[in-house]
């Protein structure tokens, strides 16, 4: 038996097998464990179910064409919607992604495939750390280095969320690539195939499903981030705008200020768009899940 | 297959870059461009601003983008040059001139800050004093039947609820306006708390901008806080009147704003306007009045774009005001200001 | 190919070497350059990321410079935020954090147990994968959502029914004394609990799939009940991957600032009841950092920023090294990919 620490001292064995006065008393005690447990289960799926029902009820009367097509009405007035925020949000996801995924492929095809592994678990254990390093913190970051002395921008923006994106698609494409199995890499090699080829042609096509998982997945940690797009792309424009070099509104930072908000029109909004939010975030994990799901059950087919 | 997947993905990275790199939008030029406005402060200030974006947009082609981040933000923003103009309701101090190296401040905009609450089964306009307000401020009155509101508003039953006090969590005109006062008329409150844009509250609720305040104000039964009077009327709140030097309780709005105003003897150099506390000579001023300023560069880059959009403010600006309980600027105001403009260059 | 079809499946058959194979009479100069070319390429990758972290730590530090040769260390253990008399104190920021954050915990670990255990043991099989997909959906809503809902829905519940209930139940608790307030502690509370279980329950769930199947059926052929088989076998086997799992899950309540800042109220000072208002690390920077006014002001809240850093990369640090033991001991037990753990990890 592996060193899981010392255990209880079991009751003795003819207590167990032969029933005993004791075993009423185990039984009930087993009873209220269970139910415990499976209430803490229910617990959990009704408070999410009141979560989404909340945002569900309240956001959906306020879903129109309006609200994906114009920009905010002045203050106090209602109408409007938050189309700049949508075309933003999409904009700051797109050019973190196009900045993370590729930095963090190339970092996972270090780890796993040139570097040692002293080295390649030093990274790891960094990327770790990066990926604890608090969202505002990455954000109060990004400030000093983009914004002061120039202004928020959507670079500056995307930058901090490239910045939460890159620890998780490193590590993603690390764990898949090392899945790789050295047949292939070896049957390529000793046709002549040279390194470079055979990562990029063999490797890496292998654990492609994988690495999207993982960029999926890092894409929908972000898009509803709004720590670090407070001080990098919060003061921006009504309008719809597609220029990275002035801030983007986006969807998280939209809700969070209608949220403080007083009038029932800008709460009615702030549902609207977190119905919104929570949509396109649990689609885009429902989508890397399943493509993390088919080779899952194909695991379990070939067992 | 798995290759289209991979080759997918590195299209949509390709049409991000392309999207980005096109950096052109039917609404809002490239950057470097002189039309577009960025600027950022005060929320009392800012539903006017969204009036006038629009409007402006309209007539000369430039977007203003405007972000209510609170006047200490617009302050700070402006000292680190990250926006185009700062608003504030609150005029820089000796310090925050030396920080911002070379700024001038416009008062371009006249309001009030107003004590709203939110009480169940008590009437509208409460009557209230400074004394009062020092009192709930900090936290030595708790309860709205306290005797000492009971004084002030005699043949009002006021029901036993807790007094929760309201105020800003992030820099805030409306809070330097609101501490100014209470250390006008209460040198206890001066030298223990003091004015300015964020202070040490020693009870209370703290609530982000003016629309957090509002919100804190709208959810929570027995709630007072200080609030622009822009929100006070989109809201309707409740709200109360404070009794002024004379004796009176003026109501907020635009005669005894502009009452307040009338107080005001010259404009110094700095175009630093105080009408808190305005004195008994004028009956008829409403207490926490104050004008909000833009504050700009005086080496602006974009000093071409920037002093007609100032310009315009302080005149035909001033039209959308009224409808938001904003007073009209004073002759000599607008004069000032007028001179101030001038010497914005770049 | 055949052979390695176990691991093979997660990732495809894989292309044919042929496929990767230069066109004839092509292997040449970039054939010969694309080896250390990649290399090259790779190990920019990694020095970038590297030299992105050391400049966050230093960056913020820096920031934080003023601040610190000020105050210097007394910061950490004062109890003051003054603008007006410019003196500024970590000390309420920190209790803010430190109760919500470890109530937090209190309350979600024995909860994720549960919920673990439940997934693994107790619950049918046909119902295990759409729960367990509901509770990680959870991890997966924007803090801002949850903040907004803690905003309109929970305060005024809390303010009108819970806060008053509570007090008169359990007022004779420091804890629970004091007036009921829409935002304060206890919002936060609940709102990082929900936040923290999602994250702890899926990692939890994961290291108790790996405990040996031999020895739960040995404890349940002794004729011990469900629940002894889980408290002999079980708790003592996952005992170090539920630490780490619930570090993991504290480092991520550590560092949350949206959320918090919406429903906790923003007030500096120390009080003992869970209704008052109060404030956290990350909440206090997150309102007020875009808005100070004076440079002490900014680099004080850089100084509580830094704090909040070398916390958090503690937390981290810890559930890392402990949950990754965890994760060689699964390894070792099955061909189950780490990717499993990826995707739980991913949430946080």
């Amino acid at each position: 038996m592996s060193a899981a620490g010392a255990a209880p001292t079991p009751p003795p064995a003819h207590a167990l097998l032969a029933g005993g006065p004791g075993l009423r008393r185990r039984k009930l005690v087993n009873r209220t464990m269970e139910s415990t447990a499976t209430l803490a289960a229910l617990i959990a799926v009704a408070v999410l179910a009141i979560v989404i029902v909340s945002v569900l009820i309240k956001g959906v009367s306020a879903i129109n064409l309006d609200f994906f097509i114009k920009s905010p009405a002045p203050i106090g007035q209602s109408g409007g919607g938050i189309a700049n925020s949508i075309v933003g949000t999409a904009l700051l996801v797109a050019l973190a992604s196009a900045l993370a995924v590729p930095v963090g492929i190339l970092v996972g095809i270090h780890t796993s495939e040139f570097a040692r592994p002293s080295v390649a678990s030093s990274i790891r254990f960094a990327l770790d750390i990066l990926n604890g390093v608090p969202t505002i913190v990455t954000g109060i970051f990004v400030f000093g280095l983009l914004v002061v002395g120039h202004v928020q921008s959507g670079y500056a923006g995307a930058f901090a969320l490239a910045i939460i994106m890159l620890p998780i698609v490193a590590r993603s494409a690390h764990e898949v690539l090392s899945l790789v199995p050295a047949s292939l890499r070896e049957g390529s090699l000793a046709l002549g195939v040279r390194r470079w080829r055979t990562v990029l042609r063999i490797v890496v096509p292998t654990a492609a499903s994988g690495m999207v998982t993982g960029a999926l997945l890092a894409v929908a940690r972000v898009a509803g981030e709004t720590a670090p797009l407070l001080f990098t792309s919060s003061i921006a424009s009504n309008l719809v705008s597609t220029d990275p070099s002035q801030a983007f509104a986006s969807i998280p930072v939209s809700i969070f200020t209608l949220s403080e908000e007083a009038s029932p029109a800008a709460h009615a909004q702030a549902w609207a768009a977190a119905l919104l939010l929570i949509f396109l975030v649990v689609l885009l994990n429902i989508v890397a899940r399943s493509v993390f799901g088919r080779s899952q059950a194909r695991i379990r087919r070939t067992r | 297959m798995i290759k289209n997947k991979t080759a997918a993905l590195a299209g949509c990275a390709a049409l991000a870059f392309g999207l980005a790199a096109c950096g052109s939008s039917s609404s809002s030029p490239s950057t470097g461009s002189l039309d577009t406005l960025v600027g950022a402060g005060s929320t009392l200030v800012a539903p006017l601003v969204s009036e006038w974006q629009p409007e402006y947009d309209k007539k000369t082609k430039v977007a203003v983008t405007y972000g209510a981040i609170g006047s200490g933000g617009g302050i700070a923003q402006i000292t680190a040059r990250t926006v185009d103009f700062g608003a504030s309701d609150a005029p820089l101090s000796e310090d925050q001139f030396k920080e911002a190296k070379g700024v001038v401040q416009i008062p371009w905009a006249l309001a009030a800050t107003v004590i709203a609450y939110h009480l169940e089964g008590a009437p509208n306009q409460l009557k209230l004093t400074g004394p009062v307000l020092v009192e709930i401020y900090k936290g030595k009155i708790t309860t709205w039947n306290a005797p000492q509101i009971a004084a002030l508003n005699p043949g009002v039953t006021l029901p036993a609820t807790k007094i929760t006090p309201i105020h800003r969590s992030d820099g805030s005109g409306d809070t330097f306006a609101f501490t100014n006062y209470l250390s006008h008329i209460s040198p206890e409150w001066s030298s223990q708390i003091g004015h300015a844009t964020e202070v040490n509250f020693p009870v209370g609720i703290g609530a982000k901008g003016n629309s957090g305040v509002g919100g804190a104000i709208s959810s929570t039964n027995g709630a007072i806080g200080y609030i622009a009077i822009a929100y006070v009327l989109q809201n309707k709140f409740d709200y109360a009147l404070i009794k002024n030097a004379a004796g009176n309780y003026p109501v907020p709005g635009i005669p005894s704003i502009s009452a307040a105003a009338k107080t005001l003897t010259s404009v110094p150099a700095n175009n630093e306007v105080s009408i808190v506390d305005p004195p008994a000579s004028a009956p008829q001023a409403y207490p926490i009045s104050t004008f909000t300023y833009a504050l700009v560069p005086e080496k602006a880059p974009k000093a071409s774009t920037l002093k007609p959009f100032l310009k315009w403010a302080i005149h035909e600006g001033q039209t959308f005001g009224p409808k938001l309980d904003f007073a009209p600027l004073p002759e000599q105001v607008v004069k000032a200001d007028e001179a101030t403009i001038e010497k914005i260059g770049s | 190919m055949k052979r390695s079809a176990a691991s093979g499946a997660v990732l495809g058959r894989g292309p044919s070497p042929r496929r990767a194979l230069p066109p004839r009479g092509e292997a040449g100069v970039a054939d010969r350059l694309g080896d250390p070319g990649l290399r090259l390429l790779a190990l920019l990758a990694s020095v970038a990321s590297m030299v992105l972290i050391a400049a966050l730590v230093y960056k913020v530090f820096d920031q934080a410079g003023e601040s610190i040769s000020h105050f210097g260390l007394g910061f950490v253990t004062a109890n003051v935020w003054n603008p007006v008399t410019r003196s500024f104190g970590a000390a309420s920021f920190i209790y803010g954090t430190a109760v919500s954050s470890l109530i937090a915990l209190l309350i979600a670990g024995p909860m994720s147990i549960a919920i673990a255990l439940f997934l693994t043991e107790l619950a049918p099989v046909r119902v295990r994968r759409p729960v367990a997909t509901l509770v990680e959906l959870l991890a997966a809503i924007p803090s801002v959502v949850l903040g907004l809902w803690g905003i309109i829905v929970m305060a005024p519940f809390l303010n009108n029914t819970l806060e008053p209930a509570l007090r008169s139940i359990l007022g004779w608790i420091p804890l629970f004394a004091g007036s009921a307030s829409p935002f304060g502690l206890l919002p936060a509370i609940l709102i990082l609990t929900i936040m923290t279980v999602p994250i702890v329950a899926a990692v939890t769930r994961e290291v108790f799939q790996t405990v040996p199947t031999e020895l739960k059926e040995s404890a349940l052929a002794l004729g011990s009940t469900r629940w002894e088989m889980v408290r002999m076998v079980i708790l003592p086997y996952a005992k170090s991957g539920i630490v780490g799992a619930s570090i993991l899950g504290l480092g991520r309540a550590l560092g949350e600032a949206i959320a918090v800042t919406q429903v906790i109220g923003d007030e500096t000072g120390i009080h003992v009841s869970l209704f008052a208002p109060a404030d956290t690390l990350a909440s206090r920077v997150a309102s007020t950092y875009q808005g100070a006014t004076s440079t002490l002001e900014i680099s004080s809240l850089a100084y509580l920023a830094a704090i909040l850093l070398v916390f958090a990369l503690i937390a981290n640090a810890i559930a890392r090294l402990i949950v990754r033991r965890s994760t060689l001991r699964m390894r070792a037990a099955g061909p189950r990919p780490g990717l499993a753990v990826t995707v739980a990890e991913a949430q946080v």
